[in-house]
């Protein structure tokens, strides 16, 4: 059963990216221009928006609303999502519902962050009370140190080396080679990678994705509000999970696990139909969490997906240097980059990099480090409306 | 430094907790009393060598720790323990460490 069917992406846009922001550029700054960009791209004004998702992990003392008066939208409908890297595709799929149903015509799903390094290091140790009161006095080092844990259980559970890792890392840098917003764009070698310095072991630099500030935007339509001459993008199916096992297991599964099945019955397609993937990467230990749980990766040879199919060049994975070399704008903002990447090659939109042919992608989110990993995720297929 | 770690035991069904619940997981339980674990194995360790936006950071060494009912914590290592280690807990105010069992 295909879901949705009206409603659809129909324009996306971003900001510039920077690693280190002035203090007069703040997240609302990056979100404006963001906005500015996916309304252009979608050939709308602000006028034609009367719906607004928004997430950020650095909007506060400010909500949705607050946001929505300086952007200056008048809507009908409004939503703040607080799931860091599953929270774009989380308001993904609460727009296509709004349009679908009908509640609203025209909605801005929008994110960013400007933290700053030190900003963000406040926001990695006071993220819940748990990890206030657990991990920041050990010293945990943030995510890092987390996904650190999680890395030796993975690399121990199904025999990876460090390499395997850097085949990952390595090929979304070719990628983002051909992605002019890129943050990190010049070619990177497996000896560079092993090289590179320990973070937290055995995540070195290229392991841990760059924070840097930056906004991202796409808007949800019907798909007759499209661009004439350009075709939209429909979500086949969506689903999301939230605190699945109540921290209890090795987080080397994710939430994804509990609803892969269902998500791509409800889309009527396999994984082996799909063109390209955006997987959420924070760490390339997690987008083999992920694209495993989503059956990406046959008979859960993880070492042979990342030298063979990764290494090989013969899936394309995160195709526009994912997180890990374009930059994360703050994790909501970092997953909605991953929608827009898919919404460009499948409206084949995506300059150099462009899969021939696309017609079918697979998007995940991921986030939201409770304690000992994620405790969020979320997901779509989506397809180029022909 | 208090020896021991404070953990919660659902009255109800024994099921062990960290961090605090508010209800059990497992039976949905409301009332917990607080046992102190002693011991736990150290399953995965990591140094965490730097800190995004933090200037003198000195490396620290956090580890993964399954306690003799199942449960996994996650604790601050103050010694060179590897995989399999017995170590002892403790806390340093309310968060988790744990060393080498002497």
């Amino acid at each position: 059963m295909r879901s949705f069917q009206n409603a659809a992406i129909i324009g996306v846009g971003q900001s510039a990216y920077t690693r280190r922001p002035q203090p007069d550029q703040t997240t609302q700054h990056f979100m404006r221009d963001a906005m500015v960009a996916a309304l252009a791209d979608a050939k709308l004004t602000a006028r034609d928006i009367d719906g607004l998702a928004v997430s950020s992990f650095s909007l506060a003392p400010d909500a949705a609303v607050d946001l929505a008066w300086k952007l200056g939208l008048s809507l009908r409908w409004l939503i703040q999502d607080t799931n860091g890297g599953s929270s774009a595709m989380n308001m993904l799929g609460h727009a296509v519902r709004a349009v679908d149903g009908g509640v609203a015509e025209a909605v801005l799903v929008l994110a960013g962050d400007a933290t700053g390094l030190a900003g963000y290091a406040k926001v990695a140790a006071n993220l819940n009370s748990v990890t206030q009161k657990y991990l920041a006095p050990l010293g945990h080092g943030g995510p890092n140190g987390v996904y650190a844990l999680v890395a030796n259980r993975q690399m121990k559970k199904y025999a990876l080396q460090k390499s395997d890792y850097g085949h990952i890392a390595i090929a979304q840098r070719q990628w983002a080679a051909m992605n002019p917003y890129a943050v990190y764009r010049t070619p990177m070698t497996m000896d560079e990678y092993l090289a590179a310095p320990l973070v937290s072991d055995p995540l070195s630099r290229y392991d841990c994705v760059p924070v840097v500030a930056g906004g991202q935007a796409i808007v949800v339509a019907r798909p007759d509000r499209a661009p004439k001459g350009r075709s939209g993008v429909r979500v086949r199916a969506h689903r999301a999970s939230f605190n699945y096992d109540n921290q209890q297991g090795d987080g080397l599964a994710t939430g994804i696990s509990t609803f892969a099945d269902e998500l791509w019955r409800e889309a009527g397609v396999r994984p082996s139909d799909i063109d390209l993937a955006s997987i959420y990467d924070d760490y390339p230990t997690m987008v083999l969490a992920q694209a495993n749980d989503l059956g990406l990766i046959p008979d859960n040879d993880l070492s042979r997906f990342c030298r063979v199919t990764i290494g090989e060049k013969r899936f394309p994975l995160n195709t526009w240097g994912g997180m890990l070399s374009a930059g994360q704008p703050g994790g909501p903002a970092g997953g909605l980059n991953g929608i827009s990447e898919a919404v460009l090659q499948l409206q084949h939109r995506a300059g150099e990099r462009q899969v021939k042919g696309a017609r079918l992608a697979v998007a995940t989110g991921y986030g939201m480090t409770m304690y000992r990993y994620g405790g969020t995720a979320a997901a779509a297929v989506l397809e180029r409306i022909e | 430094m208090t020896p021991g770690v404070s953990i919660q035991r659902c009255t109800n069904c024994g099921a062990d907790h960290f961090p605090p619940p508010m209800l059990c997981s497992r039976c949905s339980g409301v009332a917990f009393e607080l046992v102190r674990v002693f011991e736990a194995v150290l399953e995965e360790f990591t140094t965490v060598r730097h800190m995004l936006g933090q200037e003198n950071w000195q490396p620290r060494r956090i580890a993964s720790v399954r306690t003799p009912s199942g449960l996994r914590l996650t604790i601050g290592l103050q010694d060179e323990s590897g995989p399999g280690a017995n170590l002892e807990l403790f806390e340093d105010n309310s968060a988790p460490f744990g060393r080498a069992r002497r």
